[in-house]
């Protein structure tokens, strides 16, 4: 069973014997628990089961990105080397907007009133400043009196030489027992301050709020006779609730990554050697790149400002969704977005006072939603709203009320195509020989068009919208990352496999038993970005460098394997594989040609002009184009 | 061909794109970290008669300056196939360690587009590491001067011109990184403009340039038929050019006449005797971007967009200097100071931003096989509705900070410290932003060269708010001039603590989030 909790619904799959049966309730925004266990409840109820017959129970969540967007975090204090504690308020000193001079980044997690910083210092080659003790006793005693929640560590070259984090956060640790500390070796051991520091202090801020939900979360799911829920992480592995409590900001993308392993896992079902995930909801649209039923990863993230720079599942977001409003500009250009009419007042369609046209109200226009069946089963759709909507703007820019619906369409797939090349040519991969997977309340609706201006051929509308995301969850493996900063030359010599034994120690312990995987952010001595190289730490290093230079030439068209190859960061992933059940299918039904609509349940699929459609036993719809 | 307001939307994307993967690619694949973590570089797609058509979102000091380059390399008759390189400031450069590659794309057979990467390379020879010496008197003092030359031919690399180049570097192999990384970057501009074209066929795509440049105007035009008619005057002085120590000036006077706008430089000094000349690119940079903070933001940086402006500049003044007037710090610094200008200019007809710092700081540190090149945020000024941002770049640049951990590992040097001098930004209703402070110890034999501009007078407040406290430099502990160059010995510290923004309106009318009038925080003031 898993259990996906979005913005407005939670959506629970149950697997049982081939047969998947699902439920969807409202979200409980004050405590995401109780939808959880009322979706739980509501499944087991229509499939007749009881809660002791629940085997595996996955959970993916908002906690973590709710409360970073909001603000709602811990309270929070900083200790840093001394001359250095405005670390996260000078960031990496360019400015929010290039030319809007008035614009602000997020403010810092931690205000300066809590930050402190100790006499000591580390460089490159070891300890410059040993730890004046002095100094950290004033910093604790700061701490205490900040009387915050939690606390990140954060010492320059931490990542190379930890022990004064280590010393400092002993110190914390014995005086302050009820204070959560995350130091930076231990959350990210990887060179570059503001990252890095900027990733303990969301993952010391988040910590306190996750440890309580998820506390309230086991205690439910105890009290119900379930088993312990297993967590969705970012990086689309599970992990035990305990674990999981302990490390927040591991978390923070949990949220869509149900979705997209479970559109992965489709694909590697399908067969599919690339495939493009396709996620579109009222006012944002998630795409991710999934390569032989992988997807793609990265270490790089922006989360409500502030960077996240651990291993997670690289999806893309823009704001393009059902809601998003069309407007014309003052050069007379038609767009579409970024404003969204959201739920409420919703599109003009919806009748709940919405008078923009959004993207919605265009495909009422067009005749893509049926007005017969209610949306999401409330609301009922107005067409004359919609066309009034959309014919005010059609006469200011002097175009026809179709012509104009047509437009808000073509104009908001642009934002949606761009995102998709985007996050395929970033990887040297060719978006037209993907499969789109579309999932989401509006992804069926307008994947033909997308598929249409990106050159794909082949789109899957799995069966109701938000079960794919609990389906991943079902799916999803147990999963560990672990890195570590060497700056080490890739050749013999230097014992990079040597380097690699702790990260191995660790997933050991972890995870005893699980397969893992190893890769190494290489780069050209002299250059400052690496390239993350899958490795077999058994192989020669000058196997390494070789593929290292094959994918530099891949990614930017040059190579010089004259030049020396240094390893900046090892990476070591352990995962468990995750339940591969037998799911439901049943023959295809006979083709149909488009354009047409087919109603699916939760979502409307809109088969284009020279597609043909063809339904499978459980909803599951399959378009070729020509 | 005309396009309708959906096609006009659907081609200004695609041609964007191409723009920012022309960017990503560039950033991506360079060595050096003044492109890769910096990203001072910028990309652009031109149409067949030299006029821009869209810029990637990069570096305002890039706005104006390339359609020189394209100039210069379209009178040499570039054709697809080849790829042109050019620094020369004085042929359409704008200063030497920027280098410009060009190359002319082919659509049904015939040149249909430039595409355009410019680089701020951090070595390109001349009198001191870094190719940004201060007090340098000539061009030719300030590295390798290249005329529009070819450096790719019949697809293939010329070697030889690549050879010359990093024989003229002191650090080659990171140049030639960088210069790979480049043409890398016109390969993929290349073929996705030939996708786009296959896409939406050749004849929509040069219908798009010409839409796209009109639709850029027409909304420049709107809002600057929005600004109150009338001439405005202002003056601002450059402190010293590392040559002379007195005040350089540079006079404006803006006239808004209906939807068209001219600025006009007359009465400025003459070219200086050192490097803060600025070739005509770099002084239009300068009044473009001022532009584009006064309209909305949002229009493509098009020619289109600058085509209502007229910048008039007397010839062989500071800001239209000729050859061979050295140009180092005319790029950096007084763009920073024209900008100030035409803001004060502008602010007698709309509301504008307290000054900013006016300077980038220029840090310039090499030794035996190293050179270390950074510019140094500051405080931003406040404006009618904001406190100005502390610690950011505020004008002609937002560059990247070189990472403490990724510096030390790369070079000789030790920061010391690196935090926000606070309380440096001006009192006001809004609070200008604070300067920042950045203290480097040199481990090696070294040579430096610091630019830098307001360390005698802090940016102006407006409004009644206050000025920013100015900046300082100093070689352990010692105040140096605005621009200085010299030698280090191991151990030695350098110090550049940046100047803060100007504050907006009364300091008695602040309102802190608690209600109450917050008091200026005076720590961290380094004596």
């Amino acid at each position: 069973m898993g259990v996906d909790v979005g913005g407005t619904f939670t959506d629970a799959a149950l697997i049982t014997g081939g047969r998947l049966i699902t439920a969807k309730v409202p979200t409980t925004p004050a405590d995401q628990s109780e939808g959880v266990i009322a979706a739980v409840t509501a499944v087991l109820s229509r499939a007749g089961l009881r809660p002791a017959d629940v085997t595996r129970f996955a959970h993916g969540m908002t906690v973590g990105t709710n409360a970073l967007l909001e603000g709602t975090g811990a309270r929070t204090s900083l200790i840093a080397t001394e001359g250095f504690g405005d670390v996260l308020e000078l960031r990496r000193q360019d400015r929010a907007h290039l030319y809007r001079l008035d614009a602000h980044h997020s403010p810092p997690l931690v205000p300066h009133a809590r930050t402190h910083e100790v006499t000591e210092r580390c460089g490159p080659h070891g300890v410059i400043t040993p730890l004046d003790p002095a100094s950290l006793e004033r910093a604790v005693a700061a701490v205490r009196a900040d009387g915050s929640e939690a606390v990140a560590v954060g010492l320059l070259f931490a990542f190379a030489h930890p022990q004064h984090e280590a010393a400092v956060a002993a110190a914390l640790r014995e005086a302050l027992p009820g204070v959560h500390v995350s130091a930076s070796s231990e959350v990210l051991p990887e060179i570059r301050e503001y990252e890095r520091i900027s990733t303990t202090v969301v993952d010391a801020y988040l910590t306190p709020v996750l440890r309580s939900y998820l506390g309230r979360l086991g205690e439910r799911a105890a009290a119900a006779g379930l088993p312990s829920p297993a967590i969705m992480q970012s990086s689309g592995g599970v992990l035990p609730i305990a674990d999981s409590a302990e490390h927040a900001a591991w978390t923070v993308l949990s949220g869509p990554a149900g979705g997209v392993i479970g559109a992965a896992r489709l694909a590697a079902r399908e067969d599919r050697r690339l495939a493009l995930t396709f996620d579109m909801g009222g006012t944002s649209c998630d795409v991710a790149l999934v390569t032989d039923g992988e997807p793609a990863r990265t270490s790089r993230t922006v989360i409500a400002g502030h960077p996240l720079h651990l291993p997670v599942l690289d999806v893309a977001t823009v704001s393009a969704g059902g809601g998003s409003i069309a407007w014309a500009d003052s050069g007379g250009a038609l767009r579409v977005g970024p404003q969204s009419a959201g739920a409420r007042p919703g599109p003009a369609a919806y009748g709940l006072g919405g008078t923009e046209p959004t993207v919605t109200d265009a495909d009422v226009v067009l005749g893509r939603l049926p007005l017969r069946e209610p949306l999401g089963g409330a609301i009922r759709l107005d067409a004359d709203a919609a066309r009034a909507a959309v014919g005010g703007l059609a006469r200011r820019l002097g175009l026809g009320v179709e012509e104009c619906a047509e437009g808000i369409l073509t104009v908001a797939v642009q934002e949606m195509v761009r995102a998709l090349r985007l996050v395929s040519v970033e990887r040297g991969e060719d978006a037209r020989e993907a499969t789109l997977i579309a999932f989401g309340g509006a992804g069926p609706l307008h994947a033909c068009a997308v598929a249409d201006e990106l050159g794909v051929r082949t789109v899957l509308a799995p069966p109701a919208a938000g079960v794919l995301a609990a389906l991943g969850l079902v799916m999803a493996g147990e999963r560990r990352d672990y890195v570590q900063t060497v700056l080490a030359p890739v050749d013999a010599g230097a014992g990079l496999a040597g380097m690699l034994s702790p990260l191995r120690e660790h997933a050991a312990h972890d995870l005893p038993g699980a397969p893992v995987q190893a890769a190494a952010d290489c780069r050209y001595a002299g250059q400052s970005h690496a390239l993350t190289i899958p490795w077999d730490p058994a192989a020669p290093e000058a196997s390494l460098a070789q593929a290292f230079h094959d994918a530099h030439r891949e990614r930017y068209g040059d190579a010089d394997p004259g030049r020396a190859v240094e390893a900046v960061t090892l990476r070591l992933a352990a995962e468990r594989p995750g339940a591969d059940p037998e799911l439901p299918g049943g023959a295809e039904g006979p083709g149909v040609a488009g354009p047409t609509v087919i109603p699916m349940e939760g979502a409307t699929c809109w088969v284009g002009e020279g597609w043909t459609a063809r339904v499978d036993g459980v909803g599951s719809i399959r378009m070729e184009r020509g | 061909m005309s396009l309708d307001p959906i096609t006009l939307q659907v081609m200004a994307n695609a041609l964007r794109a191409v723009a920012e993967e022309m960017g990503a690619a560039l950033v991506r694949s360079a060595f050096s970290p003044n492109i890769k973590e910096r990203r001072d570089c910028s990309t652009a797609i031109f149409d067949d008669a030299g006029r821009m058509v869209v810029q990637s979102a990069s570096i305002p000091v890039h706005l104006g300056a390339m359609p020189e380059a394209v100039a210069a390399v379209r009178a040499r008759g570039a054709a697809p196939g080849e790829v042109w390189l050019v620094n020369d400031p004085y042929r359409g450069g704008t200063h030497l360690p920027d280098l410009t590659m060009i190359n002319a794309i082919a659509l049904d057979g015939r040149t249909a587009a430039y595409a355009v990467t410019r680089a701020h390379h951090a070595d390109v020879g001349g009198m001191a590491p870094g190719s940004m010496p201060a007090g340098s008197r000539e061009l030719l003092q300030e590295g390798i001067v290249i005329p529009p030359v070819r450096i790719v031919r019949d697809g293939e690399p010329v070697e030889d011109v690549i050879a010359l180049l990093l024989a003229n570097t002191r650090t080659p192999a990171e140049r030639e990184g960088d210069l790979r990384a480049q043409l890398a970057a016109h390969r993929l501009a290349e073929r996705r403009l030939q996708e786009v074209a296959e896409r939406h066929g050749p004849d929509r795509v040069r219908a798009a340039f010409t839409a796209l440049f009109d639709y850029a105007e027409r909304r420049t035009r709107a809002a600057i038929a929005a600004m109150p008619d009338g001439r405005y005057e202002a003056a601002e002085a450059l402190e010293g050019d590392g040559v002379t120590e007195g005040n350089l000036w540079i006079r404006v006077a803006v006239t808004i006449a209906g939807d068209s706008m001219t600025v006009d430089f007359a009465g400025t000094d003459p070219t200086g005797p050192g490097n803060c000349n600025c070739p005509p690119a770099v002084t239009r940079s300068a009044v473009y971007f001022v532009l584009r903070c006064l309209t909305d933001p949002d229009i493509p940086a098009s020619a289109g967009a600058f085509a209502p402006v007229t910048v008039l500049a007397p010839p062989g003044s500071l800001v239209d200097a000729r050859a061979p007037a050295a140009v180092a710090g005319g790029n950096v610094e007084t763009s920073s100071r024209i900008v100030d200008a035409v803001f004060s200019a502008l602010g007698q007809a709309v509301p504008v931003p307290a000054q900013g710092q006016g300077t980038m700081n220029n840090l310039t540190i090499g030794g035996a096989g190293f050179t270390y090149y950074e510019t140094i945020g500051g405080g931003q000024g406040a404006s009618p509705d904001a406190d100005g941002p502390s610690g950011v770049h505020v004008a002609m640049s937002n560059t990247l900070n070189t990472p403490v951990e990724a510096l030390e590992v790369a070079y000789p040097l030790t920061v010391e410290a690196y935090r926000l001098r606070r309380g440096t930004g001006g009192p006001g209703a809004h609070r200008g932003g604070d300067g920042v402070e950045r203290r480097v110890r040199v481990l090696v034999e070294a040579d430096v060269s610091v630019i830098a501009e307001r360390r005698a007078r802090g940016p102006e407040g407006r409004e009644g708010g206050g000025d920013g406290r100015p900046g300082r430099t100093t070689l352990n502990g010692r105040p140096l001039p605005a621009k200085w160059r010299g030698s280090l010995r191991p151990g030695d510290v350098i110090g550049i603590e940046t100047p803060g923004g100007g504050g907006y309106g009364p300091p008695e009318e602040a309102i802190g989030e608690d209600g109450a009038h917050p008091a200026a925080p005076s720590e961290n003031l380094s004596p």
